[in-house]
């Protein structure tokens, strides 16, 4: 086919494919999808040829971060048990419900007229912020002074589906592109040898927004967040055939590429190069995914500090093994716990057996991820987010007549807290009546997170867009009004 | 997708901008322009309007408000305002505004201003005037051409100044065409007779095989299972199963039965409201019935519901008319002619029916498929047996008990999902739901169909009516989409490459007068599926070599003329039925409820609350295609979902092809890959000769569908050779690789043979030219 002489095959097709790129991009200037490059990044492909890293491609502003960690507390944690401090609540505790905090509102189980529940936990300033926190996240209040606590978040679902998928997604029904696969689109992986957004998950079960919370929607499938798990195979398929070892894998292989070559002259496909770049990285990863998600490498000191131990599906084991993943470049790592769902059906979901023990699962951890990105010197470029779907009532559930003590679903306010990467340590966000019903200053919308995350990445959130169906589709939805929160920010 | 569109880009920049003189298009060549720039604000949505001005409307744009100059003066582009603003230095006082969007570039504002020059012209979106059938252009060389269609298909190219490519050698064209077809790679048999056979119509005779083979509907079943958002499981919260694979059985049926694409429309919609229905038009229906239902605690029937109508509404328009009108949920589309009371008015034609989000799906109808009627017929005799034994013995306990446990079994019959018309008495009213929220109605309208979109009907507006305007000859774009989808098919892309958007967001046509052939000539047809199928597999077009040519990659790299065959990664569905069917694992049982092949354990724990378990299909039906792979929205089935089968919880028309490292590790590595490796090797020892050569060169031979080169099988002997020296030192990794999951050597058989060549089929099984259809 005409190949210049003193080139290789490879190196030949790869020439025509980046001088056709080029032409493409000028004529299609600045208006070509973005990530487009970092697509190719992904894809192993071209990314030499086209001579550009992603962020040179994408119209970028100064970013303040490079990874996050999201930690989802799946079920939405009862703010009042935590957070929001509201004495007065307590001093109404098993007092009928204001009529006006029952005005046209639906609730998923609260029948009839409920009673107002209040904490049954002590709250104390913490930290030298002096946020209030209960007595039930001891550890985390060691490592407050380093997150912005936004006790004024808002959503419009009060389903457990819709509202993660509204936090992941930017909407409330499925179709939508994760977060996660927003930012690794975006701004591409920095390891080749490990995918760029990865998901753990602990509690025993899934989010109840399923993998639809980690799905690439109309994004290429290749930005699709990739489950790690702790038992079984790390990554599906990565282990090699039972009576294979690495040694039989590389020969068989080397064969492979042979073979691929000899197509690549016949047809001059470049995707023939592409799929044989790809084998190559799977390779790869069949050596560094089981290595980055052994926990047994870190020091016993660290395996403590988490309370993490090899082999468990554990919250502990996934904030470890989150920081090593982001440590090795991984861009976007989500965490699900299932288990915050404080209902009040039965001592399985209440707040006062259950919820003790949910905050003992992850306290430590958590407080343990944020010392241990601090001391590596990679919290400044790490976001930590802490979070619900959405938060719980100020009255008592009492679903069927139960007698344990709960908290409805509550779309209204909810608090979440965010560390590192630009985050203003210390900050405190938002307030909400006395009662902790309503938000009564700095209401922050769930897209407004979105866009404050964006932007720290680097990514504007107004512009940073994917045609789909007709719109130009947002993470932060395709409604004006979403605003970049200068008050969370340092 | 952009990519493609930056070609066309190309193309219309190359014939826009030759001369200075040339007229300009305005849907060529302005619409674009506006439609992404100035429509958003200035377009028909009357709600995000800005400065109460329409550019979407010559009379509109030429208007001088009352304070001032018409934006637009026809033959005066330095007198209309709007250009002003266009090039407007100070960055904050342009249009577009910033937030909106960069400068326009120097040579959309030159198209912009010579148009204006013009006269300012405007005309109708292509998509929404009726197709009509052009006259083939004349042909640079006739003795090309074997269907009409390769003419407006050369002129293109010639126009390009590209060359068609010769025709792809036999073996190659075999495999594609059964491929495209039936989703499956030819047997041994058929490749070696197709080789053998000189006589000019054995390619006919083949395309007339494959259409008739079962396989074909399975296969074509494919994109429209994307599209008609299939699954097992209803989709929100624990994402419970469900039953309704009697859907996917009545798809693959009328494929198999080539019913034509109007009457396929008619049933889907509204076969409940055929006269006297048929149990199979009535099954159709379970079309619409695919829609998520949420059994989550504490949900409002009401709001999924509603979804569900919505969901209706957006596949609907999608899927047989290529428009998106998720936008007008809530506003006023700004690009299309929907407007927001048009949403909901089509919204009230879906508004009567029966079912509102109910866990037991209902209504639904028994799906009696011939394994079920031959079970009942024995449980009839049966039953028919046990009561005459009871009129003899009417006491006796144990045979009323019995007879009562077979009346139980009896009644336990597959059921389907189905649409059921309200009674008059329980109509529904609908109001439009203002930003698309169910809990703030707006005004009532009545059930409607988009003004702009087609023929107006007479009478009132139900779902019949509105499955007859689809297919009515007058729809404008029905034909296109459904000819264009099928182009896709076999073409890699479609003629419309935005299959999902024919508006004017979507890209326009490489080649509009051939879709528009191509449509008039498939209604003319009787709405013949096949008819089309064949025409476009028979055409030169299509059996052209899929070598690509330097100045071609160069010139078109997306290859949207056409001048070579695509060469493309076959679907998920083929990537297993293929490597199934070259080891000989495959069953070929058609139809019949979803199958759960080996996947890893515990991926159904993780769901909440739902069905925990994943029950692994024993016998054949552990080696079915890919079609009945029981499907569960929320927990795909992995390898599906890594070579990019969607989700199935919204309507997908068209799939990404990516090209990852973890497809890699499931064509390696997955125990279904590897049993099929297993499998290949076997039938490799047992079919090929006795020297490693000859067994290398049938393994390539199965694989490629054609004898190998020399070159290609030296690497396999070398492979085997290494690997059985390795595995006859080792005896415990031999015997794991040769047996482990596909069971017990066969009698007589050497493990480390076996295992040498089992890592040899593992890599046949992996090589780009299987896993891509050339």
């Amino acid at each position: 086919m005409g190949l210049d002489a003193n080139l290789s095959l490879e190196q030949s097709l790869r020439m025509r494919l980046a001088r056709a790129e080029t032409r493409r991009q000028f004529l299609r200037r600045s208006q070509a999808g973005l990530g487009a490059i970092a697509l190719a990044s992904l894809m192993g492909r071209d990314a030499r040829a086209a001579d550009a890293s992603p962020a040179a491609n994408v119209p970028r502003k100064p970013a303040k971060a490079k990874s996050v960690i999201y930690l989802h507390m799946s079920g939405g944690p009862p703010q009042q048990d935590l957070f929001d401090y509201k004495p007065l609540l307590n001093k109404h505790h098993m007092q009928p419900c204001p009529d006006e905090l029952l005005k046209g509102q639906r609730f998923a189980f609260i029948k009839g007229h409920p009673k107002m529940l209040g904490t049954p936990y002590k709250f104390a300033r913490r930290g030298e912020s002096g946020q209030w926190m209960s007595e039930l996240l001891p550890h985390t209040a060691g490592v407050i002074d380093e997150a912005a606590v936004v006790r004024s978040m808002i959503t419009t679902e009060f389903n457990h589906a819709p509202a993660e998928l509204f936090i992941f997604t930017g909407s409330p029904r499925n179709g939508g592109a994760a977060m996660g696969s927003w930012i690794t689109y975006g701004l591409g992986s920095e390891n080749q040898d490990l995918p760029g957004f990865v998901v753990m998950v602990s509690g025993g079960t899934d989010p109840t927004g399923g993998k639809a919370l980690w799905s690439t929607g109309f994004l290429p499938s290749v930005f699709q967040g990739v489950q790690c798990r702790t038992v079984g195979d790390p990554v599906l398929y990565v282990g090699d055939p039972k009576g294979m070892t690495r040694a039989d894998r590389r020969r068989t292989l080397d064969a492979l590429d042979r073979l691929n070559q000899i197509e690549a002259e016949e047809h001059g496909d470049p995707e023939t190069l592409t799929r044989i770049s790809q084998y190559e990285l799977a390779f790869r990863m069949q050596a560094s995914v089981p290595d980055v998600m052994d926990v047994g490498m870190e020091p016993e000191s660290i395996r403590e500090e988490y309370g993490a131990t090899p082999g468990a599906a554990s919250f502990a084991n996934n904030c470890l093994l989150a920081r090593r993943l982001v440590e090795r470049g991984v861009r976007y790592v989500q965490l699900f716990d299932w288990g915050w769902d404080c209902h009040g059906t039965g001592a399985g979901d209440d707040i006062v057996q259950h919820l003790p023990q949910k905050c003992k699962d992850v306290d430590r951890p958590i407080a343990a991820l944020v010392r241990d990105l601090k001391r590596r010197g990679m919290l400044d470029e790490t976001i930590v987010v802490w979070g619900g779907e959405f938060g719980r009532t100020s009255m008592n559930e009492a679903r069927g007549g139960s007698t344990f003590l709960g908290r409805d679903h509550h779309p209204h306010c909810f608090t979440l807290w965010a560390a590192g990467g630009g985050f203003k340590p210390g900050a405190a966000v938002g307030a909400t009546d006395e009662l902790g019903n309503s938000i009564v200053q700095d209401p922050v919308p769930v897209h407004d997170l979105q866009a404050t995350i964006l932007h720290l990445l680097g990514l504007d959130p107004f512009t940073f867009r994917f045609p789909y169906q007709g719109l130009q589709q947002r993470l932060i939805g395709v409604e004006d009004g979403v605003r970049i929160r200068k008050d969370l920010l340092v | 997708m952009n990519r493609t569109a930056a070609c066309l880009v190309m193309a219309t920049a190359t014939a826009g901008f030759a001369a200075a003189d040339d007229k300009v298009d305005y849907n060529r060549d302005v619409r674009p322009i506006l439609s992404k720039n100035c429509f958003a604000c200035h377009g028909s949505d009357e709600s995000s309007r800005a400065a109460d001005l329409r550019l979407d409307l010559r009379d509109e744009a030429v208007k001088a408000p009352k304070d001032g100059d018409p934006p637009i003066v026809p033959g005066d582009p330095d007198g209309s305002i709007a250009m002003e603003r266009i090039v407007e230095e100070d960055d904050t006082l342009r249009m577009p505004p910033r937030k909106a969007g960069p400068r326009l570039a120097a040579e959309e504002v030159e198209t912009l201003r010579r148009w204006i020059a013009q006269g300012a012209e405007y005309a109708e979106h292509w998509a929404l005037v009726p197709p009509k059938a052009a006259p083939a252009p004349a042909a640079s060389d006739p003795s090309w051409l074997r269907d009409p269609l390769d003419a407006f298909v050369l002129a293109r190219i010639d126009a390009e100044g590209l060359k068609p490519s010769p025709e792809a050698d036999r073996a190659t064209l075999l495999r594609r065409l059964s491929l495209d077809l039936r989703g499956l790679p030819p047997t041994l048999d058929e490749a070696r007779a197709f080789a053998a056979d000189p006589s000019p119509d054995a390619y006919d005779r083949a395309v007339e095989r494959y259409l008739a083979d079962p396989a074909f509907g399975e296969r074509w079943a494919r994109p429209w299972l994307d599209l008609a958002r299939y699954a097992d499981s209803a989709g929100y919260g624990s994402d419970p199963l469900r039953t309704i694979w009697g859907y996917r059985d009545w798809l693959v049926g009328s494929l198999n039965a080539n019913q034509p694409y109007d009457a396929f429309t008619v049933e889907q919609i509204a076969g409940d409201l055929l006269p006297n229905p048929t149990d199979r038009q009535k099954a159709a229906t379970a079309f619409h019935r695919n829609t998520m239902t949420n059994t989550e605690g504490g949900t409002d029937d009401e709001e999924f519901r509603i979804a569900a109508i919505k969901d209706r509404v957006d596949v609907t328009f999608q899927a047989w008319m290529g428009l998106t009108m998720g936008c007008a949920k809530c506003h006023s589309h700004k690009y299309d002619p929907i407007s927001h009371e048009d949403y909901y008015s089509a919204f009230a034609v879906f508004n009567q029916t029966a079912d509102n989000d109910q866990p037991d799906e209902s209504p639904v109808m028994p799906w009696i498929n011939p394994e079920v009627a031959a079970r009942q017929a024995r449980l009839e005799a049966k039953l028919a047996e046990l009561k005459s034994k009871l009129a003899a013995s009417p006491d006796d306990k144990a045979l009323k008990d019995e007879v009562a446990k077979v009346e139980k079994e009896k009644a336990d019959v597959p059921t389907l999902p189905i649409m059921a018309e309200l009674p008059a008495d329980k109509r529904r009213v609908t109001k439009i739901l203002m930003k698309g929220n169910f809990l703030d109605p707006g005004p009532e309208v009545g059930p409607a169909l988009p003004k702009a979109l087609g023929p107006k009907p007479d009478g009132p507006v139900d779902r019949m009516t509105l499955a007859k305007w689809l297919v009515d000859r007058r729809n404008p774009l029905t034909a296109r989409v459904a000819v264009n989808r099928t182009w896709a098919v076999l073409f890699g892309s479609g003629i419309v490459e935005t299959e999902e958007d024919f508006g004017t967001q979507g890209e326009p046509p490489s080649h509009p007068e051939l879709l528009d052939r191509l449509a008039v000539d498939f209604m003319d047809s009787g709405w013949d599926v096949k008819g089309l199928v064949r025409r476009l597999a028979t055409s030169a077009t299509y059996r052209q070599s899929a070598k690509v040519a330097p100045e071609a990659l160069e010139k078109d790299p997306k290859n949207r003329l056409l001048s070579h065959a695509p060469r493309v990664r076959l679907d998920a569905e083929q990537v297993r039925d293929q490597a199934l069917a070259l080891s000989g694992l495959l069953s070929r049982k058609v139809g019949g409820p979803s199958v759960f092949p080996v996947q890893p354990d515990g991926l159904w724990q993780a769901a909440f609350n739902g069905q925990r378990t994943w029950s692994t299909s024993q016998g054949a039906d552990a080696h079915r295609r890919g079609l009945y792979t029981f499907w569960r929205r929320t927990v795909p089935y992995p390898s599906m979902a890594s070579f990019d089968a969607p989700s199935r919880e919204v309507c997908a028309i068209k799939r990404v092809r990516t090209n990852t490292p973890l497809q890699a590790l499931v064509t390696l590595n997955d125990p279904v890959y590897v049993e099929a490796a297993q499998a290949l090797g076997r039938r490799i020892v047992a079919e090929g000769g006795s020297t490693p050569e000859d067994r290398a060169r049938l393994g390539l031979e199965l694989v490629l569908g054609r004898p190998p080169r020399d070159e290609q099988v030296a690497p396999l002997v070398a492979l085997h050779a290494a690997q059985l020296e390795r595995y006859r030192d080792d005896p415990a990794a031999a015997a794991a690789l040769a047996t482990d999951p596909i069971g017990p050597l066969p009698e007589g058989a050497d493990a480390a043979d076996l295992a040498a060549w089992t890592a040899v089929a593992n890599v046949l099984l992996n090589l780009d030219s299987v896993l891509t259809r050339g």
